[in-house]
Parts: C-alpha cells; structure tokens; sequence
C-alpha cells in the first residue's frame, strides 16, 4: 500500500456508522461545562481577591474603632494586595489566546501565560508577603511598644505572635515554589517543545 | 451573534465535521475514556469559538485549529477530575470511529496502525500528518499551525519516513 492509499483509505472511515449523538443532551452539556468553568474562574477570583478587600474593610473598621492607626497600615496591604490582582487579572485576560487562533498564536500565548504565573509565583515574597510581614510587623511591635512595662511576658507574646506569621509565611513561600516547580515548569518545558516543533 | 444562531451553527458542525472531530480525538487520545474527555474538551471550545467565527477561515480550517490547540493544552484525566470522576457523557455517544466502509481486514488493520503510529508522533508533527492524510493543502495546513508553507514541504518529508519507519513491515511503499 502506498501512501496515496493509505491516503484513501484513512478518508474513507465512517463517523456515522455506528456514532449515535443525541445533540441535544450534547448541547446541555456543553454549555452546562461552559458555564460551570466559569463560575470556576468567577468563584476563584471571589476567593483570593474578595478576602484581600475584605480584610482591608475589616481592618478599617477595626482601626476607626480602635484609634489604632497600625490597623489602617494592615488595610492598606490588604488593599494593595486585592489591587496588584485584580489589574494582573485583567491585563492577563486581554493577553488570552483564542482556541481558534493558529497553532503558533496559541502556543506563544499560552507560554506566555505560564511565564507570567511563574514570575507571580516566584515573585509571591515581594508582591503579596512582604507588604503583609511588613504591616504586621509594625502591627505586632506597636503592641508590644503600648503595653505599660512591657516585661518579660509581653515581649514572648510578641517573639511567638511574629515566629507564628513567619511560620505560616514561610509554607505559602514554599507552596508557591512547588507549584511552579512541580506544575509550571513542565508546563512551560512542554510548551517550549512545541514551539520548537513548529519551528524546527 | 445570539445564542439561537450560535446553536444553529453548532449543531450544523456537529452534523458536518462530527467525522472530523472524531479523528483527531482518536489520534490525539490512546483510551476511550481519554477520547472521551478529549472529544468533550474539543466540543465546548468549538461551541466557545462559534462566536469568533467570521467566515474568513473554511470551516474545517476553523476546527482544525480549535481540536488542535484544545489537544495541545489537554491533560490526561483532567475533565473526569473537573467532574469529580463523573462520566460526562450520559447519552449514547463513543467516540470511536468504525472503519466499515473499508474495503478490507488489511485496510482496517493498517488505519487502526496508522492511529496508533501518529499517537507516537511528537504533537506537532501529528497535526500535519493528520491534516496531510486529509489532504488538505499546504497553505491550509500553513494557516492552521501558523507557520510558513516552506516549512511543510520540509516536515512533511520527515514525517511521511517517521510514520514509514513505525508501520514497515506492513507498509514498505509508504
């Protein structure tokens, strides 16, 4: 068989044979997913932006409560915070290829795309744990420096208080970092392999 | 574009291109539990794209590329994993194509062959090889990958020897 054959005989396949599509149920079902998918990346955004700004109203409130002005420093992290994502967010969205763009438009885009969220990643200390460790800190030792006397117990609440944050900072630093070494960067390697399929 | 129209267009694809659709969920996916999930994937990013759809592209061109880039950014087992390891398809479709209209066992025999070699293929390489058995020209394939015509001629060649290599013995003349 030669490949005008093979050619032949690869054209003749039948889909209807024995395929049997109930468009309708089909039809549900895609735009169930569609919408379901959505509401993924909708909820997901609620999540992550919704309890920065939520913790910057509750701060303020707090502050104003409070005449605690290291209250209104933690509202502005938290405000900074829920701003730097939501701008990536939206000039990431511009930035999205189209499944119907070429192969090649799609492939630079999408590795574009896993090139910003590994910098995010790996950048997660600058853009979103030092303002937090920052604010905080001031927070903490502002505490301690208020309290009449402070003694040898005042300071140990205030050395554990910062160990604690540095703790729990110091697993999402790490969790970051196998995110991308462990999802990303293969992610990007494959992508890369692509490119360079196509342009070999 | 309203939803009316964007479903009228749907179902005309899916009636036309179903075939097409098909094969390169077949050749992009080894199980059919995989080609299952591919062929959803496929299918909601062909009705996603519906509203991108000017006419200055042909049809098949259009759906070459949706399939190609949802089979580039698919991953194994994802969408059972979205549904919480629910079967998607509840209804009576397998996207399994039936050879039957193959003339004979040795045909048969080798397109389910030429399934399994292009699977070997790298992702790319696969994608022509099957936009060349479907004959479609240079200049289409050119515009699906988005790369220059020159290039085609080039890949072609190698991949026609690859896929010999991976069916010699039943095929010495490809």
């Amino acid at each position: 068989m030669n490949f005008e054959e093979l050619q032949k005989a690869w054209q003749s396949q039948d889909p209807g044979a024995k395929v049997l599509i109930n468009a309708d149920g089909l039809l549900n079902e895609v735009r169930r997913n569609q919408q379901q998918f959505r509401m993924t990346i909708f909820w997901r955004d609620v999540r992550e932006v919704g309890v920065a700004f939520l913790l910057t109203v509750l701060f303020l409130y707090l502050g104003v409560r409070h005449h605690d002005w290291t209250d209104a420093v933690l509202a502005l992290a938290c405000f900074g915070i829920g701003t730097f994502m939501v701008v990536d967010r939206l000039l990431q969205r511009r930035k999205q290829p189209a499944s119907s763009d070429s192969l090649k438009t799609c492939i630079e885009g999408s590795l574009l795309q896993v090139n910003h969220q590994i910098w995010l990643l790996k950048n997660v200390l600058w853009w979103y744990l030092m303002p937090l460790t920052a604010a905080l800190g001031i927070s903490i030792g502002h505490s301690v420096w208020r309290t009449p006397n402070p003694g040898f117990p005042a300071l140990m609440v205030g050395v554990i208080s910062a160990l604690f944050v540095a703790l729990v900072y110091w697993g999402i630093y790490r969790l970051n970092q196998y995110a991308v070494r462990k999802s990303l960067e293969p992610r990007r390697q494959e992508l890369e392999t692509l490119l360079a399929g196509l342009d070999q | 574009m309203n939803a009316e129209e964007q479903e009228t267009i749907f179902r005309r694809w899916l009636n036309d291109h179903l075939g097409l659709m098909l094969k390169l969920v077949r050749a992009g996916a080894a199980t059919p539990e995989d080609q299952d999930d591919l062929f959803q994937e496929v299918l909601v990013n062909v009705w996603s794209s519906i509203r991108a759809f000017r006419g200055e592209a042909r049809e098949t061109t259009w759906i070459y590329r949706v399939a190609f880039n949802t089979t580039m950014a698919w991953r194994r087992g994802e969408w059972r994993r979205r549904r919480g390891h629910e079967r998607f398809l509840k209804f009576d479709v397998s996207p399994q194509l039936q050879p039957s209209h193959l003339d004979s066992l040795p045909e048969r025999e080798m397109v389910e062959r030429l399934y399994a070699a292009i699977r070997q293929l790298p992702k790319v390489d696969a994608s022509l090889a099957l936009m060349h058995l479907d004959g479609l020209s240079y200049q289409e394939m050119a515009e699906v990958l988005g790369i220059s015509e020159n290039y085609i001629g080039v890949k072609l060649n190698r991949i026609r020897k690859q896929l010999a290599d991976q069916l010699k013995g039943a095929n010495d003349e490809l």
